[in-house]
């Protein structure tokens, strides 16, 4: 893309982003009497985040924002890095053994398309409510994202190349560590990035039910109350989380498969 | 003209360095099953440019897989000094058309891969890649990752990283085939100037006759599918370092001869296709 039309699309963005601030703020200003909609379903944004800074002071529920977004990130960060050193594992081996892929297939396959939340209840009962079930929950829904993925990562290598390195003289190790590894891992990225989004919603799925900390658990109970400030609160702060875990998670892959898209 | 199947150093099996011996390639079984490859029989002599000519589907590719040992051959087998070849193996170095080359490694990596691969250490390794990327003159490009460099310079890597083995033979799946016409005849002057200082045996599939009559002590003109040997022919150019000899008569007059068999073959792969 030429750098002028870049240029462009960066201020349209802005722009638009520009436009819904000024949409939110108009139909919760106060002109004339009341505003458009009232603060009970929609406060303004001064409002909310005049909030954000009480919170921040003063926290909710005698535990401090802070506390509340680390439970939140420490049950996804602990959930998502077990799954992937497992699941991408897996999939690697199920990708390179045809028996192992024949015996692990039917499990995943048949969990797959399964709502995952739905088993929450049945993991509550099995692990209490305590953090074992949500970290539980997020781990049974990304497992077969990833371990699928980098089942299939390994399955796409090119042929050539493994022909290539065989007719180099390269071991079945060798092939595996320095070409079908590196090869695979455009892949495995990619899946990683689209499990962010799907374990950032199974972790505020998990926050609703049976507990007492957390950024989604926060908004749920400040919803009983109707302190919709908070709850907005909650969900701008969720948004804004899996919006930075996808730029992390870019950064990364830029870094680590810079190849990646790119053939030669 | 077709060469009378005794003269030719390419026939000599005292001193063949590779040879296939009445393989033939059928893929698939039952009604399905398709004759890739009537039996052939041909040696290559120990320094020998043997090109592979002929249309598209005629097996070509397949008798050189069957050499490299990425496939077996259905009947009859393919030897290398006498020893049926059993896989592929560090002594037979293949070069690709395109995308074999490893994309998340630069150009020095790519090229010291087989001599790590075959146990050598890393600076040893190192040292091995470093001279045969001058080879080829991509020195000052060594840091840079395949997808930074032009086709061009791609099959040059897939070369240094062919001969970075010290292969016995090289075979050269029509290597060429994806670049421009300026860069391909550059090119060939490249590898007819390795291939006359290195006098490895080569194996070199192509489309283009004149790169063939170009490059080639031995030309195989082979038959739309199934794959039969149909005409050989013995160009005297592979020693020339002159690019000029694709103007001269002879040059032209084997052009046009191979040209004329390989049209009758093409337009047989052609109803062949209509048939299917």
């Amino acid at each position: 893309m030429s750098g002028a039309r870049a240029h462009r699309s960066r201020w349209l963005n802005l722009g638009s982003f520009a436009a819904l601030l000024l949409f939110w703020f108009l139909i919760t200003a106060p002109i004339g009497e009341k505003p458009l909609v009232p603060p009970l379903f929609l406060p303004s944004p001064m409002s909310v985040a005049q909030t954000f800074m009480t919170l921040l002071k003063n926290g909710y529920q005698g535990k401090s924002l802070a506390y509340h977004l680390g439970i939140s990130l420490f049950r996804f960060g602990l959930a998502f890095a077990l799954t992937v050193a497992v699941a991408v594992p897996v999939g690697l081996w199920m990708g390179m053994n045809a028996s192992v892929k024949a015996v692990l297939d039917p499990p995943i396959e048949i969990t797959r398309p399964m709502p995952k939340l739905a088993l929450l209840p049945l993991l509550i009962i099995w692990f209490g409510i305590g953090e074992v079930a949500k970290i539980v929950i997020i781990v049974v829904a990304l497992f077969p994202i990833l371990s699928i993925s980098a089942m299939q990562a390994v399955r796409g290598v090119g042929r050539r190349k493994i022909q290539a390195a065989l007719a180099l003289g390269a071991s079945r190790t060798m092939i595996f560590r320095r070409v079908i590894f590196p090869a695979s891992l455009p892949g495995i990225f990619t899946s990683i990035r689209v499990s962010i989004g799907i374990g950032v919603t199974m972790l505020v799925g998990a926050e609703m039910i049976a507990t007492t900390a957390g950024i989604a658990y926060m908004a749920m109970s400040a919803s009983d109350f109707l302190l919709t400030n908070v709850v907005i609160v909650g969900v701008l702060i969720m948004a804004v989380l899996g919006y930075a875990l996808d730029l992390v998670a870019r950064a990364i892959e830029n870094r680590v498969v810079h190849w990646g898209g790119k053939e030669g | 003209m077709p060469e009378p199947a005794a003269s030719g150093a390419a026939h000599d099996s005292a001193r063949a360095k590779a040879r296939f011996e009445a393989v033939s390639k059928r893929f698939g079984d039952g009604a399905d099953a398709v004759q890739a490859l009537e039996p052939i029989t041909l040696d290559l002599a120990e320094n020998a440019f043997v090109c592979l000519v002929g249309p598209s589907g005629c097996g070509k590719s397949t008798l050189l897989n069957i050499m490299a040992g990425f496939e077996t051959a259905t009947t009859g087998r393919a030897l290398m000094d006498g020893v049926p070849v059993a896989g592929p193996d560090p002594k037979r170095g293949v070069v690709f058309q395109q995308g074999a080359l490893f994309t998340w490694m630069n150009v020095l990596d790519n090229v010291a891969f087989g001599p790590l691969a075959t146990g050598k250490s890393k600076a040893e390794a190192a040292r091995i890649a470093a001279h045969h990327v001058e080879l080829v003159g991509l020195t000052s490009f060594a840091k840079r990752f395949p997808y930074e460099l032009s086709g061009g310079m791609q099959q040059r890597v897939g070369i240094a990283r062919a001969l970075a083995n010290d292969p016995e033979i090289l075979l050269m799946d029509e290597p060429f085939a994806a670049l421009d016409a300026q860069t391909r005849e550059l090119l060939q002057e490249e590898i007819k100037r390795i291939w006359q200082e290195t006098k490895k045996t080569v194996l070199w599939i192509t489309h283009s006759i004149e790169e063939a009559i170009f490059l080639a002590t031995d030309i195989v003109v082979m038959s739309a599918r199934p794959g039969r040997i149909k005409a050989r022919f013995a160009p005297r150019f592979a020693a020339s370092t002159d690019p000029g000899v694709v103007a001269s008569v002879e040059f032209g007059r084997m052009k046009a001869e191979i040209f004329a068999l390989l049209r009758e073959e093409a337009i047989a792969a052609q109803s062949q296709e209509a048939v299917r």
